[in-house]
């Protein structure tokens, strides 16, 4: 998308002043979309994202600027105005550029984008017409694909040598949202699978006129949910996308933007038991074509397995390269961010809980009374306090052993520290699931996951009173 | 670039009606950490959403690459939108409004002021961050300002432009006591550098963490409850989102069939103000409609839906000048509200209170709130109220109830209303009771 030439000289211009470092970040977003409202398309778009991101570190100082123009006069206009912030002697001259060889983690055959658009809608109204038939309170169904192919290049110097990479991420997410009305209410149901993968992932590998129909009934089945008792219960966490759980209330904290500076509950955490002993946890990049994957970070880095939690210790954070200046570790390629116009950052990937021994029905079976939560809407975390908080869409009393009635709105809270404490059954069904996720370098794709999991006790807030 | 090019090449491939914005936007943010400059980002950047119809159909592109083919790419594909959509309504371009309120809001003064004087101004706040408690473990600072210009044009002629400029400084601290961590977070948004207050800043940061310590859980039950303005603003968002049209049309809003009737106590009474010039004025909309203020709810009673032209049309409506477009169709939007405030101030109003909760923060409304049904649950934070008075701070609690609900058990606003970063003015509220959940 621009020159070796004049990336070698915006590098040069950037590091005048004294900058260790600098980086080129260019890309070029060309999405396809396709929203269908009760089986009838109501918009179908392509919005391209086009533009530069350009960075300059100076030991613990960062500068970022960003243009959607990428004429030299623009580029060179914006590293003099970054390297502006400096001024120091010139460390470094860049004098030849190299391509290292990416690793592929993602493979694809079958684009999505080669499909005719026809195909893709039929697929769409096929969601709807299963999710709508389910039953006839079912009022709205939204169903859509968003299919994205990002061109990539960076080029990044720290030295006399540059580096240039080209990376295509390429991801496709379907969604249904179900809305159900009766005279209790409305109830809606979420479900979106993604992943890196190509069109017959979804056509074949996914099984989704069966997500179509959960869809359809889970939003009927809330219609008719109690209230969630409120007060400290047992809580037993379907697999899959339970592992949000991990995500907000342990992910977050073990990002090296929050723990290089002293601001997460997990800073002088390496060596130290942070989790209960039947905990491992993994941040993983690399897993072929799922949807957190990538071949490479946003500043160059391979993606990498990084081992989180073994048995209970913290061992290991999420890092890049500016954060891993104040713990003075090297990056593991979990830079990213959303776009160029987003400075990257530590951010998570496919991220969880290992596996344990439990069978998942036995767990259940052990919980004499208590809530089973078999799917959240999502939730936040503050790193510095390490409370959390996550709200279940999809939520049952346990009752002898037994998952009986359905109830809703149900939040979870507590804090990172104590959660991790608290879970006492691991089981061994792990399972991943999709989302997306925002923080200080926008909203990126990542996966949770974790086998299903039972917490001794949980603060849970509902407005059913106490559970009996 | 000349955008006449773009209505002749769109004439040419069937896009027989046709609008194009361009919206143009600067910023500058910095960061300081430690006493170091951490994060310093300047952005300039462009885009251009584009809409037309062709027979008879909405299709819409939108791009942030400028230049020889740029109206290739938004004519291609908005022909190969429109051709997709299924929309039954007949759709069309809106030609202008008669009349538009222009005012000038963009304040040239603010972008000339030197970086220096903008880094000098959050050297300042940390320090005086760090000298005003020895509980003081770690402060981030930080300096936005942000410039936006949009134009608007059709295939009719119409041409409006309109400019803004604001800035906001933000201040977060952690403190720290024994075991306990403690932190607390404030904004201040303005288009002129003299509003802000630095002491007041300073102060209101440092003690609303030192307030939280020795926080504990409280008794579940149901509580006298009065919200903090800032946590009231995001309620309100909430609600009005449910006078989108579009969702009433479509049978999933809770205020279907509820225009002209009480939907709320009649202490509540909501305006929506796009012309009050302030940094969030806007005196046109996403299709070229003159925007206009109106009263949403009047003494409990809703008065009016927001609309865009499509929706109006489905209601036999004007639009109300609240139409968006993105994400590859019309949507609508809002902005600039004002809920009208008490006359009693917060201490008088919390006064008859003996046994309550005040509530200061929340986490996870985003995923803790049903939209549909307002049903809402998400973890809170704030202080118990006895006897009349502020006392022991609550952590780890939540908050839980019906959006609809809540507004119907409104006793009072205090007269502490403040303008939020989501542009809605709003005032600390008095609810008879809400479910708080603890031990």
């Amino acid at each position: 998308m621009i020159s070796k030439s004049l990336a070698l000289k915006v590098l040069n211009a950037a590091l005048a002043t004294g900058g260790d470092y600098a980086e080129i970040y260019v890309e070029e977003i060309t999405p396809e979309s396709y929203m269908l409202e009760n089986g009838k398309v109501e918009s179908a778009g392509s919005p391209q994202a086009y533009g530069c991101g350009l960075r300059i570190l100076n030991g613990f100082r960062s500068v970022y600027g960003y243009t959607s123009d990428l004429s030299a006069k623009s580029l060179l206009a914006l590293a003099e105005k970054l390297s502006a912030s400096y001024d120091e002697p010139r460390k470094i001259t860049v004098e030849k550029m190299v391509s290292p060889r990416v690793k592929q983690n993602i493979k694809i055959t079958d684009h999505v984008r080669d499909v005719p658009v026809e195909e893709k809608i039929g697929y769409l109204k096929e969601l709807y017409g299963v999710t709508a038939a389910v039953d006839p309170r079912i009022v709205r169904v939204q169903t859509g694909l968003s299919s994205t192919i990002k061109n990539i290049e960076i080029f990044n110097a720290e030295g006399p040598v540059a580096n240039h990479f080209t990376n295509v991420e390429e991801r496709t997410r379907v969604f249904i949202i179900a809305m159900a009305a009766g005279a209790e209410g409305i109830e809606t149901s979420f479900y979106g699978p993604g992943a890196s993968a190509g069109w017959s992932y979804f056509t074949k590998e996914l099984d989704y006129k069966a997500i179509a129909k959960e869809a359809g009934e889970k939003a009927v089945m809330m219609l008719g949910a109690k209230e969630c008792p409120s007060g400290r219960y047992t809580v037993v966490i379907k697999n899959g996308w339970g592992g949000v759980l991990f995500h907000e209330a342990c992910g977050h904290p073990l990002e090296a933007s929050a723990t290089s500076k002293g601001l997460s509950v997990f800073s002088d955490s390496i060596g130290k038991p942070i989790a209960s002993p039947c905990v491992s946890a993994w941040d993983d990049g690399t897993i072929p074509n799922e949807w957190g994957s990538d071949n490479i970070d946003s500043e160059g880095v391979p993606t990498q397995k990084n081992e989180l939690i073994r048995d209970g210790v913290c061992v290991g954070f999420m890092i890049d390269r500016f954060n891993g200046r104040r713990l003075d570790k090297a990056p593991n390629g979990t830079a990213r961010r959303q776009s160029y116009k987003y400075c990257p950052t530590s951010r998570m990937s496919n991220t969880y809980i290992a596996a344990g021994k439990d069978d998942p029905e036995q767990i259940i079976k052990d919980t004499p009374l208590g809530i089973y939560v078999a799917n959240f809407g999502g939730g936040s975390v503050d790193p510095t306090t390490g409370e959390f908080n996550f709200s279940a869409s999809e939520a049952y009393i346990i009752r002898d052993g037994k998952i009986c009635e359905p109830v809703k709105g149900c939040t979870l809270i507590g804090t990172g520290q104590e959660v991790l404490m608290q879970i006492d059954r691991v089981g061994n069904d792990l399972l991943l699931g999709q989302g997306n996720c925002g923080a200080a370098s926008g909203s990126v794709p990542v996966n949770v996951g974790q086998p299903t999991i039972r917490l001794k006790e949980i603060t849970v807030g509902g407005r059913g009173g106490k559970l009996e | 670039m000349n955008f006449d090019k773009f209505f002749e090449l769109a004439a040419s491939k069937g896009i027989n009606q046709s609008q194009l914005q361009i919206s143009r936007s600067k910023s500058l943010s910095i960061s300081l950490f430690r006493r170091e400059i951490e994060n310093f980002t300047v952005n300039d950047s462009q885009k251009i959403i584009a809409a037309g119809v062709v027979n008879g159909k909405y299709g819409s592109s939108a791009t942030e690459k400028l230049d020889k083919d740029t109206f290739e790419f938004l004519t291609k594909n908005i022909v190969l939108s429109a051709s997709l959509n299924e929309k039954e309504q007949e759709a069309d371009i809106f030609k202008g409004s008669d009349k538009y309120h222009k005012k000038n809001v963009y304040n040239p003064a603010l972008a000339e002021v030197p970086t220096e004087k903008k880094l000098a101004l959050i050297k300042e706040i940390e320090e005086k961050i760090y000298a005003a408690d020895s509980r003081v473990a770690e402060v981030e600072v930080g300096y936005s300002e942000r410039e936006s210009a949009s134009e608007f044009y059709n295939s009719f002629g119409l041409k409006l432009k309109q400019k803004a400029n604001y800035f906001y400084v933000s201040a977060a601290v952690v403190m720290r006591q024994g075991t306990e961590t403690k932190n607390f977070f404030d904004i201040v948004l303005d288009k002129d550098l003299s509003a802000l207050n630095i002491d007041e800043m300073v102060r209101k940061v440092v003690e609303g963490a030192a307030k939280k310590f020795g926080a504990d859980s409280i008794q579940s039950k149901k509580y006298p409850t009065v919200i903090d303005r800032e946590v009231m603003a995001s309620l309100i968002g909430y609600f009005l989102s449910s006078a989108i049209a579009d969702d009433v049309q479509r049978h999933t809003s809770m205020l279907e069939g509820k225009l002209g009737q009480k939907i709320a106590s009649s202490r509540l009474t909501i305006e929506e103000r796009p012309l009050e010039k302030n940094v969030f004025f806007s005196y046109f909309d996403g299709e070229g409609v003159a925007c206009k203020n109106k009263v949403v709810v009047k003494n409990g009673v809703l008065q009016t839906y927001f609309y865009n032209r499509e929706t109006a049309k489905k209601d036999g409506v004007e639009s109300t000048g609240n139409g968006t477009w993105g994400g590859g169709k019309v949507g609508t939007g809002f902005g600039n509200v004002f809920v009208k405030p008490g006359k009693k101030s917060f201490e008088e109003m919390i006064a008859p209170i003996k046994d309550g909760v005040y509530i200061t923060d929340v986490a996870g409304l985003g995923t803790g709130m049903n939209s549909v049904s307002g049903d809402f649950s998400c973890q809170a934070e704030g202080f118990h109220i006895v006897d009349g008075k502020v006392a022991e701070p609550l952590t780890l609690i939540t908050l839980s109830g019906n959006l609809l609900k809540m507004l119907n058990d409104l006793k009072e606003f205090a007269s502490d209303a403040k303008m939020t970063l989501e542009a809605i003015s709003v005032a600390s509220a008095y609810i008879k009771s809400m479910n708080i959940g603890g031990k």
